[in-house]
């Protein structure tokens, strides 16, 4: 499995896709962001620069989750590249298993460089504790996202999977309040991001780096949209992989 | 031991059926050859041995297992008809990717020599011929180094001398005493690669045996000769023989076996032979009359 992480980190990489729209696009739009709001409070009476570290890397992550399993996952379903593979010993739930393991790789990037702009550029300081709090909440956090992708590309052919995940991608990011704050909305539009998984995912980290204890709702919706797009990938996948 | 074993395999599409009550079975160590038309059920036959496919009815063994558990011990490589690379990767990458699937693989450098890639190994497969996909898909098929390799139409899309170094990979891997077999539509191929033709029209088994049997099952040879004013009575009753005729002082013998019938008319007879003319039934008159028979 190492030898399949490996393989799928590194082709990722060398996407220019991904590294434009997932490792470059959120650390530039961080400092960008940054550069106009400054010195700003942003809601819940942080900073704007750390408020901004937590939309950015969520937005990052989110899309690295997204982008790393649905449009490739659907191209190699239809290439043939999954039937050789099935001719191999590798054992089929090794496929998705391994799909899952290097999305939450391809996330750490967008992540950790939006983290690290942050504070050697904006000055953004946290207690050791947050930090301890925030990276993993962030990281673990794409799982609903790296699941909706794997479902799209088990689902549908690579030119559909494509507009579906740009639209997944951006219309989370949006909807969930990671590039406009929520609380500026309409409250239908309000509630819309609460029932997102998006928004509650960033919410963990806004309120991590405020020195709260995020709210009880927040991780439930999350978790139950894990539950949810797991199950559908799974799902989705066995029928993508079932033998004719 | 037998490599492969097909007992009344059928597999249908709907009211398609591809194929169609299957019999085979392979000695390990041989090389056979798939023959027959597109549309015969190579692939659909192909795709049930590698468990790819589920056959509608009937068993299919590979070394003595199911072919899910043949694939899953590392026991079967192969090409298919068609499919791709990872675009993004190297050949190196690929290969030692797939390699390592196995529990006991080839070295890597002798993967990368048998299948001619070893001033490749840089190369991104998006920057890759078609010919030299086809031989990174092979080194693919070959890396786990399976006691049974199976190929699919492999050299499709190749010029004339890739098909022979190609043809020269697949002969070195075959030597270490592993089993091949392989799909084509194309005669020559399976005459000069394997020794043993399996011919398949419309999901049956029409013909089995060395390229020579086939031919001879169709018609066979034709010897001709000057008999003048020599009696033809006998002639029939050579080995081989199935039709004798006689016209203006010239006989016409056709035979399926045409070295019994040539040394039994030298040695068994008494006859004077003159302008002895031997033609063969050609693989494609064979092929094409068995084919049709179905
Ligand atoms: N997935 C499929 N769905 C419907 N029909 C199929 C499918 N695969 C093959 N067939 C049909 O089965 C028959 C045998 O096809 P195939 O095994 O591909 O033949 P070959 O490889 O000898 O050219 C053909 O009539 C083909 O159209
Ligand atoms: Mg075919």
């Amino acid at each position: 499995m190492p030898n399949y992480i490996r393989i799928e980190a590194l082709r990722m990489l060398r996407n220019k896709r991904y590294i434009v729209f997932v490792v470059a696009f959120p650390v530039i739009f961080y400092l960008l962001f940054c550069n106009v709001l400054g010195g700003e409070t942003a809601p819940g009476g942080i900073g704007a620069s750390a408020y901004l570290m937590v939309s950015m890397s969520a937005y990052g992550s989110l899309a690295a989750s997204i982008m790393s399993t649905a449009v490739p996952w659907a191209q190699e379903r239809q290439s043939g590249w999954l039937r050789q593979l099935q001719i191999t010993p590798l054992p089929n739930r090794t496929i998705i298993l391994t799909k899952l393991a290097a999305a939450l790789l391809l996330t750490l990037p967008s992540l950790l460089l939006v983290f690290l702009a942050a504070v050697l550029t904006q000055d953004v300081s946290l207690e050791p504790g947050q930090w301890i709090g925030l990276v993993p909440a962030m990281w673990i956090g794409t799982l609903p996202f790296a699941a909706l992708g794997l479902a799209v590309g088990s689902l549908v052919p690579p030119d559909t999977a494509q507009p579906a995940a740009m639209i997944g991608m951006f219309g989370l990011a949006i909807l969930g309040g990671l590039w406009f704050p929520v609380d500026n909305m309409p409250t239908t539009m309000q509630a819309i991001a609460h029932a997102l998984p998006s928004f509650p995912y960033a919410d963990i980290g806004w309120h991590l780096v405020a020195g709260e204890t995020p709210p009880l709702q927040d991780v439930v919706t999350i978790l139950a949209w894990t539950v949810a797009l797991g199950a559908a990938a799974v799902l989705a996948y066995r029928r993508a992989t079932a033998r004719a | 031991m037998n490599a492969i074993a097909f007992t009344d395999v059928r597999k249908n599409y709907g009211d398609v059926l591809a194929v169609d009550g299957l019999n085979l079975t392979v000695e390990a160590g041989r090389t056979v050859a798939l023959l027959g038309p597109n549309g015969a059920g190579k692939s659909t036959s192909i795709n049930m041995l590698l468990g790819l496919v589920r056959p509608s009815g009937g068993r299919i063994e590979v070394f003595g297992h199911l072919p899910d558990e043949a694939v899953a011990r590392g026991e079967v490589g192969a090409m298919l008809q068609s499919g791709e690379l990872i675009p993004e990767l190297t050949v190196m990458e690929l290969v030692d990717f797939v390699r390592r699937l196995y529990p006991r693989p080839l070295d890597l450098d002798e993967i990368l020599k048998m299948a001619d890639l070893s001033d490749l190994v840089k190369r991104r497969a998006s920057k890759l011929s078609g010919g030299q996909t086809q031989r990174v898909r092979f080194a693919l098929a070959i890396a786990g180094a399976p006691r049974l390799l199976v190929l699919d139409e492999p050299t499709a899309a190749m010029d004339v001398e890739s098909r022979q170094r190609f043809w020269a990979s697949m002969r070195d891997y075959a030597a270490g005493g592993r089993t091949v077999l392989f799909a084509t539509h194309y005669l020559e191929e399976a005459d000069e690669n394997s020794d043993r033709v399996i011919v398949v029209a419309k999901g049956r088994v029409v013909a089995d045996g060395t390229a020579a049997q086939i031919k001879a099952g169709a018609g066979g040879y034709t010897v001709s000769f000057t008999l003048g004013g020599q009696p033809a009575a006998g002639l029939d009753a050579l080995p081989g023989v199935s039709a004798v005729e006689v016209s203006a002082g010239a006989a016409t013998l056709r035979t399926t076996d045409l070295d019994a019938t040539v040394t039994a008319l030298y040695r068994g007879t008494s006859l004077e032979i003159r302008d002895l003319k031997v033609t063969g039934a050609d693989l494609e008159d064979a092929f094409l009359a068995l084919t049709r028979e179905s």
